[in-house]
C-alpha cells in the first residue's frame, strides 16, 4: 500500500497470503478489497491498479475478467476510510 | 534525554538510542514508527547504522523555530497540499460546515492547553503571552472584539447551522484522538513542548506562509471581499489570517529560546512532529464532517 520496505506484516486476504509493511496497510486493503466487492458484486478480483499517495488519495481500478471497475479512496493514517467513490 | 516522535516515550542516552528504538519498533512491524520512518527517512529499508545516521539528519538544525516552519511547510503546503488546504482555496459550504463543528472541539481544547501550560511554568513571559492568546481565542475582548470561537460560531450560523447543534454534536474520532493526545503533552510534558505541540499549528492561517516556500496559502485571499462566502465567513478567515502571524511567530521564538535553556530541543522537535500527525487527522476530520452534512 505505502511502497515502504520497512516491517514485516502477513495476512490472509481472499486465500492468498500477502506480505505489508503493518497491519495498518493490511486494513486498508482488505477494506478496499470489500468495497469493490460489494460494489461489483464480484465474488473474487484478479488484479488492483493503484496511483497515488497518502495525501492525495489512490486512484485505483479493479479486475475480474473482462470487467473493470474504477474507484478512488483516502484514508486516515489509522487506515480508516474518509472517502471511497466509483469513478 | 531523547522522546521517540510517534509513541512520545522517554529514551535514556542520544540519537543512537532513539534510533535504536525506532528501528526495532519497525521490525516489530508497528504502523505508527513506520508511518514517521516513510515520511521523514525513507521508504526503502536499511541496516541500523545507516538508519541511525539518517535519524540523526532529520532532527539537525541550525534553529529550532526556521525547522519547525520547514517542517510544517513541507507536511501541509508541500508538493501535496493537505486536502483541507486545497478545499480551503475556495471553500463550499460544507467544508466550511465541517470546520464550524469539529473546530469548536478544537478550540475547547485549546483554551485549556493554554492553561495547562500555564500551570506548568512560573516563567511570566509566556503566562502571559498564553493569557493574551485565551483571551483573543476564547473570550474576546468587551463587547467589541468576538472570540476567535464566537466568529467561528457565527460563520457556522451563516450558513444555516444552530448553534446548540454545533455544541451538542459530538466530535468526530480522529478529533476525539488529537484533542485527548494534546491535552496529555499540554498537561503532563513540559510547558516548553505544550507551546510547541500547539503554537506550531497556529502557522496554518499564517499569511507569510508564501514567505516560507509554500507555493499556496491557508485561502484566496479573494474570498474575503469578493462576495463568494458569506460576511461571517470572511470575518472569522481575517482574524485568524491578522492574529496567527502574531502569535506563531512569537511563541515560535519563546519555544526556541526555553528549549534550548532547558537542553530539550529534540523532545520539542518530536512533539511537533506528533502534533503534527495529529492535525493532519484533525484536518481530515473537519472534511469528512462537512462531507456528512452534505450527505444528511
Amino acid at each position: 500500500m505505502c511502497n515502504a520496505t520497512w516491517g514485516e506484516y502477513w495476512r490472509d486476504i481472499d486465500g492468498e497470503s500477502m506480505l505489508f509493511c503493518c497491519d495498518v496497510c493490511a486494513d486498508i486493503f482488505q477494506t478496499m478489497v470489500n468495497k469493490v466487492k460489494e460494489n461489483t458484486g464480484w465474488n473474487s478480483i484478479d488484479s488492483v491498479n493503484l496511483v497515488g499517495n497518502y495525501n492525495k488519495g489512490r486512484e485505483c481500478s479493479a479486475k475480474n475478467g473482462d470487467e473493470e471497475f474504477k474507484y478512488y479512496f483516502r484514508t486516515y493514517s489509522n487506515g480508516k476510510f474518509i472517502t471511497f467513490e466509483k469513478r | 534525554m531523547m522522546r521517540c516522535p510517534t509513541c512520545l516515550v522517554e529514551l535514556e542516552g542520544g540519537f543512537p538510542e532513539l534510533g535504536r528504538h525506532i528501528f526495532k519498533q519497525q521490525r516489530l512491524a508497528d504502523a505508527g514508527h513506520i508511518t514517521w520512518i516513510n515520511r521523514y527517512v525513507s521508504k526503502t529499508r536499511t541496516d541500523e547504522d545507516t538508519f541511525i545516521s539518517k535519524v540523526i539528519a532529520v532532527f539537525q538544525n541550525d534553529s529550532l523555530k526556521e525547522w519547525i516552519i520547514h517542517q510544517f511547510v513541507k507536511k501541509f503546503y508541500g508538493d501535496d497540499p493537505h486536502r483541507f488546504v486545497i478545499a480551503m482555496q475556495r471553500p463550499s459550504k460544507f467544508v466550511l460546515l465541517g470546520y464550524a463543528y469539529e473546530h469548536h472541539h478544537f478550540l475547547k481544547q485549546w483554551v485549556k492547553s493554554c492553561a495547562s501550560i500555564i500551570s506548568n511554568t512560573d516563567i511570566e513571559e509566556v503566562q502571559h503571552y498564553e493569557l493574551d492568546n485565551i483571551s483573543s481565542e476564547w473570550r474576546g475582548s468587551g463587547n467589541t472584539v468576538p472570540s476567535h470561537h464566537e466568529l467561528l460560531l457565527r460563520m457556522g450560523e451563516s450558513y444555516g447551522a444552530k448553534r446548540e447543534d454545533i455544541y451538542s454534536t459530538e466530535a468526530l474520532d480522529p478529533t476525539k484522538l488529537a484533542i485527548s493526545t494534546w491535552d496529555y503533552i499540554c498537561r503532563d510534558l513540559t510547558f516548553v513542548e505544550g507551546m510547541a505541540a500547539m503554537h506550531s499549528l497556529e502557522l496554518i492561517a499564517n499569511r507569510n506562509i508564501k514567505n516560507y516556500g509554500s507555493p499556496i496559502g491557508y485561502f484566496d485571499p479573494e474570498i474575503l471581499s469578493d462576495g463568494s462566502v458569506t460576511k461571517e465567513t470572511a470575518e472569522f478567515l481575517k482574524e485568524g489570517y491578522m492574529a496567527d502571524v502574531i502569535h506563531s511567530e512569537v511563541a515560535l521564538d519563546l519555544i526556541e529560546k526555553y528549549s534550548k535553556k532547558l537542553n530539550i530541543v529534540q523532545p520539542v522537535q518530536a512533539v511537533v512532529m506528533k502534533s503534527m500527525e495529529e492535525f493532519d487527522n484533525y484536518l481530515n476530520a473537519r472534511l469528512e464532517r462537512g462531507e456528512m452534512l452534505e450527505n444528511k
